[in-house]
């Protein structure tokens, strides 16, 4: 039996080694320069499958049936993935054709997903300008868009307005010089542990760190060049790495101590996107929500932060292709929109469904939608996860073990240019 | 195809055979029917096998010599061979390097101790000295059925910094405690004494098996001879048990060469990749859709596990 086998084993190995060397003489570049084609006219119909996670997963499936009156014939399905399923799963089905005909991708996704082929080229029912340019950015590669931002959230800087007022800033911290020296007045003269949380490295940390590099005219990183290396990228990693060298933001702070602390007022603010208004008036009870405030993120020779959020994107392979766009069409209208922030508080990619009301009229938000009119995502490449990680984890030793600033921009070069831009 | 009765099974004396046929032929068509049962039976299994074992170890063994990417998957034959360049790579990635090393401290620090602390426990168990035998073998398996998903969130809590019951009552006696699983050095101590809680008891259960193997007269008799208790452990138990500590330093040894599950619910192989396992690493180049080299990745770390298992084999194995 086991030589049985074992020759199976060789003439398998063999039939797949050949196939492989005989036909890989060059890689394919696949996605990039497709031309988009036209969506058919008229309502929507037949099956149409979504693919969605987190909580829009949960109640995309309710909000589509306004869209199924509008629409009698086409009738939506939407299947919940779990956000840490998701990258496998539709990777699993991309490669085996299995795809549904709608899916939302997380923006860092996008350029893996497109490169792949697997993404039609977003027709022109969908017009770029009614998006927020950052958001609309996430879904280019190689100057192709292969989605549509769905919802957005961008990065502000929370702070508590005693605390704030006794460092001698009532007003928020406009500038870089400010936001330091409102951090320093917070430990000084207001009691406070830490005057502002930052990311001391771990996932997701390059999203605090780029901002500030975005704000010092850093570009670091293109569809085609990664420029991690320069003098404006390096100086805001010495801005950021101050903030642990002073001795005003934790390197090493619990999970779940952030939110206590700071209604607590041990720490004074910190960086983040728009779910924590929703934790911290729970934690903080009524009232906290007059005792603290967002503000834009500080200027520098511009005041730029980071915009996230998830597209929603149509295989090639879809099998109701029209209908798939014809109801990212319908999502993507502003007053659908709204509605759509009303169930989830997932907030619009959409600009001028930021004129309603709702979200105009609210303090936080507002601040927010002005952000996003100047929010950056890094380019949809990718490798960009994996670059990401190395960022990560250069961003740790700087803030943790008192790196020169400059051999981390050093090494964050080296890393993601051995990663290059996959392309 | 292997147990399955095939022809060669011996034959049983046959029934009612038809008067009318040729005696040879009846035999031969009995043959048949055997094999063809046997064969019947032993497909399911063998095309399970191929389907789900053979074929995925032989395909990712392919895999690791080629550049395949997540960004190939609807175009698998553009994919390029490209011989041992991942191979090269691993051993060039300071990433992987540094959770090599990881990895060995954990194995060799680990291992022992697990052993140690599960004989220990196992012998206590066994020897009639503690009472309340029952409630202790459950204490000390109770971690090995638990989810360790409750286990993570019990033990981040009990080496929380500041509101964690080990910093705690290292207060009560003057002592500032660390912060165990955000400093680099403390990390992955602090996730080996995890470990090894949460294995101990499964070891343990194996080696009091093997301690109720040992005759009692051996004891009798070698407590005659004036053996002390140390003596007798010494110069009875543990030969004795030799083939069972063979077993347990083998199971012990290739589940914390995969080491995952440990660094990835309680430190994210962090901080400064202090704590950062060759399996993390792997599944981070899956996850960043790098699949040819991860799956290099995985021959390098099947290669060391087939190494350290020979090597205890050598150590402990039977020596007749």
């Amino acid at each position: 039996m086991r030589r049985k086998h074992r020759r199976l084993a060789v003439v398998a190995t063999v039939a797949l080694a050949a196939s492989v060397a005989l036909t890989g003489c060059g890689r394919d570049s696949g996605g990039g320069g497709e031309q988009a084609r036209p969506v058919g006219e008229g309502r929507a119909s037949g099956d149409i499958t979504v693919w969605a996670m987190g909580a829009e997963g949960e109640k995309l499936a309710d909000f589509a049936k306004e869209f199924s009156t509008e629409n009698p014939d086409a009738k939506v399905s939407v299947t919940a993935v779990p956000w840490d399923a998701a990258h496998q799963k539709i990777a699993s089905a991309i490669a085996a054709k299995q795809t549904p005909d709608v899916s939302m991708i997380g923006t860092t996704w996008q350029g893996e997903f497109a490169r792949t082929g697997a993404l039609d080229p977003t027709p022109d029912i969908v017009k770029k300008d009614d998006f927020f340019p950052g958001a609309w950015d996430t879904t280019l590669v190689d100057n192709t868009s292969y989605g549509v931002p769905w919802y957005v959230e961008t990065r502000l800087i929370y702070y508590r307005k005693d605390l704030a007022a006794q460092a001698g800033f009532p007003d928020a911290p406009k500038s870089w010089d400010e936001l330091k020296a409102m951090a320093r007045g917070m430990k000084e003269k207001a009691g406070a542990t830490w005057g502002l949380n930052l990311q001391p490295g771990k996932t997701g940390s390059w999203q605090s760190v780029l901002p500030f590099a975005w704000s010092n005219g850093a570009t670091v990183a293109t569809q085609d060049a990664l420029t991690f290396d320069n003098p404006e990228f390096t100086e805001a990693l010495a801005y950021y790495q101050s903030f642990f060298t002073d001795g005003l933001s934790p390197t090493d702070l619990p999970e779940g101590s952030l939110e206590p602390g700071f209604v607590k007022g041990e720490i004074g603010a910190f960086i983040s996107g728009p779910w924590h208004v929703g934790i911290l008036n729970e934690q903080g009870g009524a009232g906290f929500a007059d005792r603290y405030a967002v503000a834009p993120m500080p200027m520098r020779k511009s005041s730029t932060s980071f915009i996230g959020g998830s597209n929603l994107a149509v295989f090639s392979d879809a099998e109701n292709r029209d209908g798939g766009w014809k109801f990212v069409q319908w999502l993507s209208r502003p007053e659908v929109q709204v509605k759509w922030y009303d169930a989830v508080k997932d907030l619009p990619a959409v600009q001028s469904a930021w004129d309603d009301p709702k979200l105009s009229g609210d303090p936080f938000l507002a601040t927010f939608g002005r952000q996003l009119d100047n929010a950056k995502a890094p380019p949809a490449i990718p490798t960009w996860e994996q670059i990401a990680a190395a960022f990560d984890i250069e961003v740790e030793k700087l803030c943790k073990s008192n790196t020169d600033p400059a051999a981390t921009a050093k090494a964050i070069q080296e890393k993601a240019g051995a990663i290059g831009t996959g392309s | 195809m292997a147990s399955a009765p095939t022809a060669t099974a011996p034959a049983r004396p046959t029934g009612a055979t038809a008067p009318d046929r040729p005696a040879g032929a009846v035999r031969r068509r009995q043959r048949l029917r055997r094999a063809l049962t046997g064969w019947a039976f032993s497909t399911p299994f063998a095309v399970l096998f191929l389907v789900f074992m053979a074929v995925p170890v032989v395909v990712s063994l392919v895999m690791s010599f080629t550049d395949l990417r997540s960004t190939d998957l609807r175009n698998p034959l553009a994919v390029n061979f490209v011989g041992l360049d991942n191979y090269a790579r691993l051993f060039g990635d300071d990433l992987f390097l540094r959770s090599s090393v990881n990895t060995l401290v954990f194995v060799a620090v680990g291992v022992p101790l697990t052993i140690v602390l599960a004989l220990a426990a196992a012998v206590a168990l066994n020897s009639g000295l503690v009472r309340f035998r029952a409630l202790f073998r459950v204490g000390f398996y109770l971690p090995v059925v638990t989810s360790i998903v409750a286990i993570a969130v019990v033990w981040r809590f009990l080496l929380d910094p500041e509101v964690g019951l080990v910093n705690n009552l290292l207060r009560l006696v003057g002592v500032d405690g660390p912060s165990w699983l955000f400093d680099p050095k403390l990390a992955l101590p602090s996730l080996i004494v995890m470990a090894a809680w949460r294995n101990l008891g499964f070891l343990m259960v194996i080696f009091l098996a093997g301690l109720q193997t040992v005759p009692a007269e051996l004891y009798e008799a070698a407590t005659l001879d004036g053996a002390t208790r140390w003596q007798q452990f010494r110069r009875l138990t543990l030969p004795l048990l030799r083939p069972t500590l063979l077993f347990g330093g083998v199971v012990t040894g290739i589940g914390y060469l995969q080491l995952f599950e440990e660094p990835f619910v309680m430190t994210q192989g962090g901080p400064l990749s202090s704590t950062l396992s060759v399996s993390y690493h792997i599944y981070n180049q899956f996850g960043f859709g790098n699949y040819g080299y991860a799956a290099a990745g995985s021959y390098v770390l099947f290669v060391a596990i087939v190494g350290l298992s020979l090597v205890q084999f050598r150590l402990l194995g039977s020596r007749d």
